[in-house]
């Protein structure tokens, strides 16, 4: 009977330094850990170690040289400033729909939830199609602009910017409402009814008790829209051209027109960059303004 | 009983059914005399049903055509240069030169190939290395409700009438190399072969095409559906397969060849280096080469003929002159037109 009274004191200890044998249940995460690792992470450490290999082994060569045209510049103010701009308008339009979608109730609430959900079984390149019907000079944007006395005439939104935008934020929106939403549901509705109590306005119940206590849904649903926005392929292929290049399609380009890997792997490397610095440097200051928020 | 275990022996009873099933395919094939063709996908309908049948009719032999994309071809044949089980293959010229380059081809000779001596000029490269059995076009497709006249030259798209209402491809797309060529004709007055040489002036025209731009494409039918619908007027380059193939279903869209000539777009053919069944696979070069065949693909294929024998489609102008393109120049050059083109027509 001493066989299983060994492991049962070996693991005692154990448990109280984790640094020296972790916790069993850690390895639940294996399965998942190895699929990425393989599907995942080598590939990148394969297109990282391609982006920073010239032909005399390791070096910054190809970056620089990336990196000191101006052209490529343009392609990375394309790439960022449309992804903010997307992440802009899905904030502006997400946050009130994710209010809403939080305060109603019973079949009201399904159906909202249903129309947040539903456009997302929607394939990416049918959106992208009807888009370029909705904006086209005789579309129903422009008809409706010059209907109410917007626009003198009827003008082109496809293949612009602002359409590009439009059209993206269409195709992400649904990323931001529903952080935002999981988040609001959890606030005890009591709060801003104590705020009221205490003569706060409406407007300095939202400024201070909503809005901080919905910053980490805010966060996810940027770090969400923002690194989607900036990797987007499709939708500017389609609604945008040729002629307007980002990060995505020109690294696209490289790897499946021209068979230019280095290009390829130098754009692709500088577009997971830029997603990542977002990504965590918008987590980090949601934890310095959640943790304000909080005390 | 029997034991439902394997012994040794019904595990080698299968394994030997296992190899013979695995090796079938093979033999039959070697039996039934297969001559294999890789091919583009979309030519695959006409292969079948027009070159195909006429084939084996006469040679008795069996043809499966795989029908992929040109450089999927190029990948099979060097994957198995050792080897090869493709025989002929049929890709766009711009390939076919990365074929030459790696020694994959072996090249047709008018012993072998008899009808080589048939073809129009400029229609067998590289020292017989390939030739072209069809030649889609390219002129200017324009929307015959918006347009009451048919563009007549390769300037058309620069008249100011037209601003945001003109499509050209991307240069990525083969269909989009002549927009260099005839801009590069208009800014120096040389004619359009002569033109081909020097791409700088026709780079310094095409910045005047810019306000006329509705996009660059990359996708045809994305392309097709602006023209159709009329928010686009013209597509300039645009391919003869692709357009008349709209028309012909219906779409009001017309093809307009310009005073100034027309463009051939590559299909070429080749016989692979150490094919199995070589005789067979010359003579299916030889019979898409020959004038009986390509004179019932010119109408399916909305193609030019390159048989001498063969009269052009109707609706084009007998004067109509034909431009090759040259297609080493444009291997050499092409990443870095690309390259300036993104730089200098971005919005």
């Amino acid at each position: 009977m001493s066989a299983p009274a060994a492991p049962l004191t070996g693991r005692v200890p154990a448990r109280r330094s984790l640094s020296v044998r972790p916790d069993p249940v850690a390895l639940l995460a294996l399965p998942a850990f190895a699929y990425l690792a393989a599907a995942y992470g080598w590939p990148l450490l394969v297109l990282l170690g391609r982006s920073l290999s010239g032909p005399q082994g390791i070096s910054l060569t190809p970056l620089a040289q990336f990196l000191s045209d101006p052209f490529s510049w343009r392609v990375i103010g394309n790439t960022v400033r449309t992804a903010l701009l997307v992440t802009l308008v899905c904030l502006l339009a997400g946050y009130p729909a994710a209010v809403a979608l939080a305060r109603a109730r019973g079949a009201v609430q399904g159906l909202l939830l249903l129309s947040v959900i539903l456009p997302l079984s929607v394939g990416v390149v049918v959106k992208a199609y009807a888009w370029q019907i909705v904006l086209r000079r005789d579309g129903v944007v422009s008809g409706l602009l010059v209907g109410l006395g917007i626009w003198d005439a009827p003008q082109r939104l496809l293949f612009t910017e602002t359409g590009l935008v439009i059209g993206a934020a269409n195709v992400f929106l649904p990323f931001m409402i529903l952080p935002i939403y999981a988040v609001i549901r959890q606030i005890d509705p009591r709060l801003a009814e104590a705020a009221a109590t205490l003569g706060a306005s409406p407007l300095r119940r939202f400024l201070g008790v909503t809005l901080p206590l919905t910053l980490p849904g805010i966060v996810s649903g940027i770090a969400f829209v923002f690194s989607l926005a900036v990797s987007m392929y499709v939708v500017p292929s389609l609604v945008i051209g040729d002629r307007f290049q980002t990060l995505a399609t020109l690294t696209g380009r490289a790897f499946l027109f021209m068979r230019d890997e280095q290009l390829g792997s130098t754009t692709a490397v500088l577009l997971l960059a830029v997603a990542v610095a977002v990504v965590v440097g918008s987590t980090a200051l949601a934890r310095r303004l959640g943790g304000g928020g909080q005390s | 009983m029997p034991s439902t275990s394997p012994d040794r022996r019904s595990v080698l009873r299968g394994a030997a059914a296992l190899g013979a099933l695995v090796a079938a395919p093979g033999i039959l094939r070697a039996q039934a005399r297969e001559l294999v063709v890789g091919g583009a996908a979309g030519h695959k309908a006409w292969v079948e049903e027009i070159v195909v049948p006429a084939f084996e009719r006469k040679h008795g032999a069996k043809v499966i055509f795989e029908g992929t994309r040109s450089l999927v071809n190029l990948e099979k044949m060097q994957k198995n240069r050792d080897r090869p089980y493709l025989s002929v293959v049929q890709m766009d010229d711009p390939v076919m030169i990365l074929a030459v380059k790696e020694g994959l081809l072996d090249p047709l000779t008018p012993a072998r190939v008899p009808n080589l001596g048939a073809l129009v000029p400029g229609t067998v490269h590289m020292d017989g290395m390939w030739a072209n059995y069809l030649q889609p076009w390219l002129g200017i497709a324009y929307n015959t409700e918006a347009m009451r006249q048919a563009p007549t030259s390769w300037a058309d798209p620069y008249d100011p009438r037209y601003k945001g209402r003109i499509i050209v491809p991307s240069l990525q797309n083969t269909e989009g190399l002549p927009n260099i060529f005839a801009a590069a004709a208009l800014e120096t007055g040389k004619s359009l072969d002569a033109a081909q040489g020097d791409a700088e002036p026709g780079f310094r025209k095409l910045a005047a095409l810019k306000p006329n731009l509705l996009t660059v494409y990359t996708q045809q039918p994305q392309a097709y559906n602006l023209l159709e619908q009329g928010e686009a007027w013209m597509i300039s380059s645009a391919m003869s397969s692709y357009a008349l193939e709209r028309k012909a279903a219906g779409a009001p869209i017309a093809l307009a060849a310009p005073k100034e000539g027309v463009f051939a777009m590559p299909s070429g053919i080749a016989v692979v280096k150490g094919c199995p069944l070589p005789d067979l696979a010359f003579a299916y070069v030889d019979m898409l080469l020959g004038a009986e065949l390509q004179q019932r693909l010119v109408g399916p294929t909305f193609s030019l003929p390159t048989n001498r024998a063969v009269p052009r489609p109707a609706g084009l102008p007998a004067d109509l002159v034909v431009h090759q393109i040259d297609w080493a120049n444009v291997a050499r050059e092409r990443d870095g037109w690309i390259k300036r083109w993104d730089r200098e027509m971005a919005i």
